[in-house]
């Protein structure tokens, strides 16, 4: 197999797992199919919108929850947030538990939000990471002279 | 009154406005009717995504971050055959501004967005006067029948 339909077949395998394991679903489709030679790089950048938001969100979601009374009202703001970006790119298992995270805030259990908070944190920074190599393997096989296959 | 869309200066900043349209050749549906829509979200990831899947379907869109910036473009005699807005705004929520967009006459279609429903913000939002209440993000399974079905009452 030549360099570049390796290089076709390590993406379209990578992604069909991204979908598999949960952490994208059918809304990331829809993202990938505004993406056209009118708005070349439109899912690199609307992904980087996101990361850009949800680092902002989990710090103002950290000090919320640090304070001596929390101000529940506002954990929920920043949740329900979170929950919208995230639903938005098609980050399932992000969004996930940000409705976990939101029933926790309505019962103000502290303990709840704490631990969905550490939950958010990792699976947001493990489809950080899965994306961040999606986009990696795409741009070798631009380089290599291929194109993303559609 | 014809729409004064296109000298409308947003300056939403982030993603390229470019035109309000795309081009035909990247449009996945055509219209009787030369269809217009105005997003009112305060989040720019969201608000961009809205935006960008409107016209994909070929509906010139215009995208504002605030009840403000809307109920002000709705004022000065821009009209929207839809008008998407998100509940929760910062200064002048999603409810008030629909009211004033009502009390001003507007009959468009007003489609309320949320991220997560509840019964509360629902009887809230509809109070204040939209058709429809939806959680995001815009999935044409549901919108495009919207836009259908506006684009036949013309």
């Amino acid at each position: 197999m030549d360099g570049v339909a390796q290089l076709q077949k390590q993406l379209v395998d990578f992604t069909d797992s991204l979908f598999q394991e949960g952490f994208l679903d059918e809304q990331f489709n829809q993202l990938q199919q505004l993406q056209d030679e009118s708005n070349p790089d439109f899912v690199v950048e609307v992904v980087s919108l996101f990361f850009e938001d949800s680092e902002r969100l989990l710090n103002e979601l950290a000090k919320a929850l640090e304070q001596k009374t929390i101000d529940f009202r506002k954990v929920d703001a920043h949740v329900h947030q979170f929950k919208g970006s995230s639903s938005s790119i098609g980050a399932q298992r992000v969004q996930k538990v940000c409705i976990a995270f939101r029933n926790y805030c309505e019962e103000q259990n502290i303990e709840g939000c704490l631990k969905c908070l550490q939950q958010v944190k990792l699976e947001y920074s493990l489809v950080k990471n899965k994306l961040e190599t999606l986009f990696k393997i795409e741009k070798q096989l631009i380089a290599a002279g291929g194109s993303i296959p559609t | 009154m014809a729409p004064t869309i296109e000298s409308v200066y947003l300056g939403n900043g982030g993603l390229s406005e470019g035109n309000n349209k795309r081009s035909n050749r990247f449009v996945k549906a055509t219209w009787k009717n030369n269809l217009t829509a105005l997003v009112v979200d305060n989040v720019e990831l969201c608000r961009v995504l809205e935006r960008e899947n409107l016209r994909a379907y070929g509906v010139e869109t215009v995208a504002v971050e605030t009840g403000e910036a809307a109920v002000e473009l709705v004022a000065s005699g821009s009209t929207f055959n839809l008008i998407f807005i998100d509940i929760y705004l910062p200064t002048m929520s999603g409810p008030e501004a629909v009211r004033q967009i009502r009390a001003m006459g507007v009959r468009s279609k007003i489609i309320g967005l949320t991220a997560i429903i509840t019964e509360k913000d629902e009887q809230d939002f509809f109070a204040a006067g939209i058709d429809e209440f939806y959680e995001k993000p815009l999935d044409p399974d549901w919108f495009v029948p919207i836009i259908r079905e506006v684009d036949n009452q013309i």
